[in-house]
């Protein structure tokens, strides 16, 4: 049905990019990058929940020694299985193209005063990129992969499980990723308002064009190497199997080269998201802008010379892993300056607890865990011991669950208003919050104990000393799952039956995304926007 | 000071654990710091009355910038030092050091020593000489990983890697493999035994074993294995047990509890050994047989598959002569030790499917099983004193626990004596 008018829908609403085009079409074929956030948002929501499911199924495998659920976990393949798929989906499916393709889809044009981003039909492409990449991974799982998401040889060159088509899939994500990437980098380099100059530029921003170089630059060399893997199971290349003269540990230096800064694509953009979030809440300029600034660039830098870190005992020589442990601590010096400058923020602040602001101060302390814990496995006597224990499956959980899941999740409450045009349920929010913390911690503080006394990873039995904390975390994970499920069905209910509409500006922020009406029109800003002062401009000028 | 890891067995141990309790501290002292900081400005900047109050226009401070960029880059300097000498330490062999050929393959470690003994699934070494592991893959990627020593490193197919060791107390420690490998990863496992010098050397130097196996034939040697292991549960003449009979069983075909079929060929076997509740027979219990995986070498499962081939209706097999038990009481042991060895005597059978480390095998653990309440399966509770523990030796089939099926054979009335069982319940007893 044609609108009746230019700025009213067919009940009088404003109109905005929500409802200007109805259909199930209007959302598949839409180029607007607010309407492709949700495109993602949905599609990586399918692969967190399969992705979840798997890691509780493990765990409730793991909750006794000894076959626990032989009816659904019938041996031990069947396990490595699930390890597998929890990997595979929640990194390559869910993390990676989480917050990049989820969050800054919708942020940056707003955040940086653009009608949209500046390729918006390579946008478009590369969610079907990832649709069809996903298509693939979902393909290959009729005879499920069994080699842990990272593929090393030659196990993965000679198991008979469906590797190809899964390393293909995980290639064809790559160049999703690629061309978001080089998208965001073409809109932040091109489509600022007037008055937006580079040091104006939210935190956010600064994270996401980090992100987006690692994804153009790191990314190209693991497609590279997921198809040597396949040229080696169909032709018998020979580049990975010793038998052919080929060196396995090569695999695992193109492999992490790429993932290793992955990593950081995963949580750049949450250091944003808390870096939006604390100044708002606090009513406080970020403190330190421009080091919160450097301190990305700098991660983004190093973290392409750090690779060799996950290979300490890999074989690599004694020279390698003493220079790669070297230049590891580096990561951990901005990484410090980060949350220093955040909590300075908060100094002499006007503090209100929202949700978003619940989970900005839960990512310091699970940052915290999280950055400390690194440095043990940075240490190389220590990682010696570490490596492949629970507590490398704790230590990265705390980074990329306590770090870039709960950033989606805040920033998911953060700017819910904008997305969806209604205010999200403050009781309903807390408490799933606080479900989510507990489980979390309760998950993962006894695997750093297990990794204390050996226990190794990807174990599907155990001797069983270690049965008690094994059983807790299963506790904990089960709580998690749960908190999880409220947090984001509350979201869900919400933005179809929420009553409380969200007016323009529900924190009184300084971003240019606040200026605009809630949800936002199509080409979001009804006239061009001019950026006149800083991002973080709150306080009074001369009350310091 | 921390002790976080637990034992320490060799010499370069404390250095690991030093590095690690240094980072430990900090970690604990920075963590309480920042997070005791942030919740200490979000109770006394709160917003009291709900709104938003007039704050200092605050961008920065350049020496605070400068302090927490300065002090984190040193303590990360001191830290990267401590983790760098413990790694030297633990790469550094010392001249001399004995060499052990070591070989991971799917899913069993292999040592081989320099006079030729060699063994599987236990790495047997003196205490204070240092140990050098050198080691290759036949197959994916492993990792030996001995916690007690603080040390592990790949173990690659198509090259070699090496750690070292100077064990400093005796006794038996753990050895896991850790790096992912496939189906069996998690029974990739070994024993490390530290032993007495002059022991060592009388064991080292043993080399009956291996005399015997290199002259025998593969089925005597299969016979020999079924005798010690298998006897309890599959029988030579048709007569069903725990499992099938292993008469006329090389090529049988027949139906699996899964619907399947399959065909008694030498792959199956193997499978069936190391992984037996892949392909169960129809009508047999699914847990019904521990697996052999890391126990059993490869000459070893082709020494049964060969004998297994030979059985044809007369072959007869006793169970593993009881020698140790005669040399227990010769020398004049306690009950509890008597008890001891009748346990672990190859000919009874018993730790094939009861562990004393309270590890869930067939049948319950031995560790604490004295005085406990235990649930049978008809729902009545028992608790495990000197009658119950006779009745379940003599009639297994009389009470079963909760959880385990009735696959304990009736095979000790007549084998063991009252006074048998006696010894055998005062050892239990030590083990709670």
């Amino acid at each position: 049905m044609a609108a009746h008018s230019s700025s009213h829908a067919a009940g009088g609403e404003e109109l905005n990019y929500l409802n200007w085009k109805t259909g199930l079409w209007s959302w598949l074929s839409s180029t607007d990058h607010k309407r492709i956030c949700f495109l993602y948002l949905y599609s990586i929501m399918v692969f967190f929940i399969l992705g979840g499911i798997a890691a509780l199924i493990m765990r409730t495998e793991l909750a006794t020694a000894g076959p626990t659920i032989p009816s659904i976990v019938k041996d031990p393949h069947t396990y490595n299985v699930f390890f597998t798929m929890h990997g595979v989906f929640m990194i390559f499916l869910f993390v990676v193209p989480g917050i990049p393709a989820t969050l800054g889809n919708f942020l940056i044009p707003l955040m940086i005063g653009a009608k949209d981003v500046a390729f918006p039909r390579l946008n478009l492409f590369s969610w079907y990129l990832y649709v069809f990449g996903a298509l693939c991974g979902g393909i290959a799982m009729m005879n499920p992969v069994d080699t842990g998401w990272t593929f090393y040889a030659p196990y993965s060159t000679t198991t008979s499980t469906n590797v190809s088509l899964m390393v293909f899939a995980a290639f064809i994500l790559g160049f999703s990723s690629i061309l978001t990437g080089l998208n965001f980098l073409v809109t932040i380099h091109q489509l600022r308002a007037p008055g937006m100059t580079w040091m104006r530029l939210p935190v956010f921003i600064w994270a996401s064009y980090a992100t987006a170089v690692i994804q153009t630059v790191a990314t190209p060399v693991v497609g590279m190497t997921l198809l040597l893997v396949i040229a080696e199971r169909v032709f018998g290349a020979g580049i990975f199997d010793p038998t052919k003269g080929g060196d396995p540990v090569l695999m695992e230096h193109l492999f992490w080269f790429y993932s290793h800064p992955v990593v950081y694509i995963m949580v750049l953009p949450a250091f944003g998201v808390v870096g939006e979030i604390i100044p708002v809440f606090s009513r406080k300029p970020l403190f330190g802008y421009q080091m919160v600034v450097y301190s990305s660039v700098a991660i983004a830098a190093v973290g392409f010379i750090v690779w060799a870190h996950h290979m300490f005992v890999a074989g690599i020589s004694d020279f390698s892993a003493k220079f790669f442990s070297i230049v590891t601590f580096l990561v951990a010096v901005p990484t410090a300056i980060k949350v220093f400058n955040w909590v300075s923020t908060m100094y002499k602040g006007s503090i209100s607890f929202k949700t978003p602001m619940l989970y900005a101060m839960s990512f310091v302390f699970l940052f915290m865990v999280a950055g400390t814990t690194g440095i043990y496995l940075a240490m190389l006597g220590v990682d010696v011991y570490y490596h492949d224990t629970y507590f490398v499956v704790a230590h990265f959980h705390y980074t990329i669950q306590g770090g870039a899941v709960i950033g989606l999740i805040a920033a998911l409450h953060m700017w819910f208003p904008k997305m969806s045009g209604k205010m999200y349920n403050e009781t309903a929010s807390k408490t799933a919050f606080a479900m989510l913390f507990i489980g979390f911690n309760l998950t993962f503080i006894p695997q750093f104990i297990l990794g204390m006394d050996g226990m190794p990873r990807r174990y599907y039995d155990y001797p069983v000393e270690y049965q008690t904390l094994h059983t807790l975390s299963t506790i904990g994970a089960y709580l998690n799952g749960l908190g999880y499920m409220f947090a984001l069905l509350n979201l869900a209910w919400t933005a179809k039956y929420g009553k409380v509409k969200a007016p323009r500006n529900p924190y009184n922020s300084k971003g240019l995304e606040w200026q605009t009406a809630s949800p936002p029109p199509h080409e979001n800003f009804d006239t061009q926007p001019v950026v006149t002062e800083d991002p973080y401009n709150y306080g009074t000028p001369h009350h310091a | 000071m921390l002790g976080l890891l637990g034992d320490q067995g060799s010499d370069f141990a404390h250095k690991v654990d030093y590095a690690h309790d240094i980072v430990t501290i900090i970690s604990v002292i920075c963590t309480v710091l920042i997070v005791g900081v942030m919740l200490y400005f979000a109770v006394i900047y709160r917003q009291k009355d709900g709104k938003d109050h007039e704050t200092p226009h605050i961008h920065g401070n350049n020496a605070l910038e400068v302090i927490w960029t300065t002090f984190p880059t040193i303590v990360c300097i001191w830290v990267a030092w401590l983790g760098y000498d413990s790694f030297v330490d633990m790469r550094t062999v010392p001249e001399g050091a004995m060499e052990i050929n070591v070989t991971g393959r799917k899913w069993a470690w292999d040592f081989q020593y320099k006079n030729g003994k060699r063994t599987t699934g236990e790495l047997v070494v003196p205490v204070g000489e240092p140990v050098k592991l050198i080691m290759r893959s036949q197959d994916v990627l492993h990792s030996f990983f001995v916690p007690v020593m603080r040390t592990k490193m790949d173990v690659i197919p198509g090259r070699y890697t090496y750690e070292w060791f100077r064990p400093i107390k005796t006794g038996d420690f753990q050895v896991f493999c850790t790096e992912y490998c496939g189906n069996e990863h998690s029974k990739m496992l070994a024993r490390l035994k530290v032993l007495p010098k002059a022991e060592f050397e009388r064991w080292l130097a043993d080399d009956s074993e291996a005399k015997k196996l290199a002259s025998m034939k593969p089925s005597d040697r299969g016979k020999e294995i079924y005798a010690g292991k298998c006897i309890a549960c599959h029988s030579l003449d048709g007569s069903p047990r725990v499992g099938p009979s292993w008469l006329k069983l090389f090529g049988r075909k027949g139906e699996l509890s899964d619907g399947g079929t399959y065909v008694a060929d030498e792959n199956y076997i193997r499978e069936s050994i190391l992984n037996p509740a892949a392909k169960v027979v129809k009508g047999y219990p699914a847990q019904g047989m521990p697996s052999f995986q890391g126990q059993l070498s490869d000459d070893d499962i082709t020494g049964v598959i060969e004998f297994i081939k030979t059985i044809d209706g007369t072959t007869k097999v006793d169970v593993a002569a009881p020698a140790p038990k005669k040399s227990a009481a010769a020398a004049g042991a306690t009950p509890a030790e008597r008890g001891k060895a009748l346990i672990n005597d190859a000919g009874n059978l018993c730790a094939t499917c009861h562990s004393i480390d309270g590890s869930k095998l067939v049948g319950p653990s031995f560790k604490g099983l004295w005085g406990r309440k235990e649930k049978m399966s008809d729902g009545t509770e028992v608790t495990v004193d000197a009658d119950y523990i006779k009745e379940s030796i003599y009639k297994p089939q009389a009470k079963i626990v909760e959880g385990y099926g009735p696959v304990m054979p009736a095979m000790y009335e007549g084998k063991l004596s009252e006074q048998d069982v006696n010894d055998i319940i005062e050892y239990l007893k030590t083990l709670s």
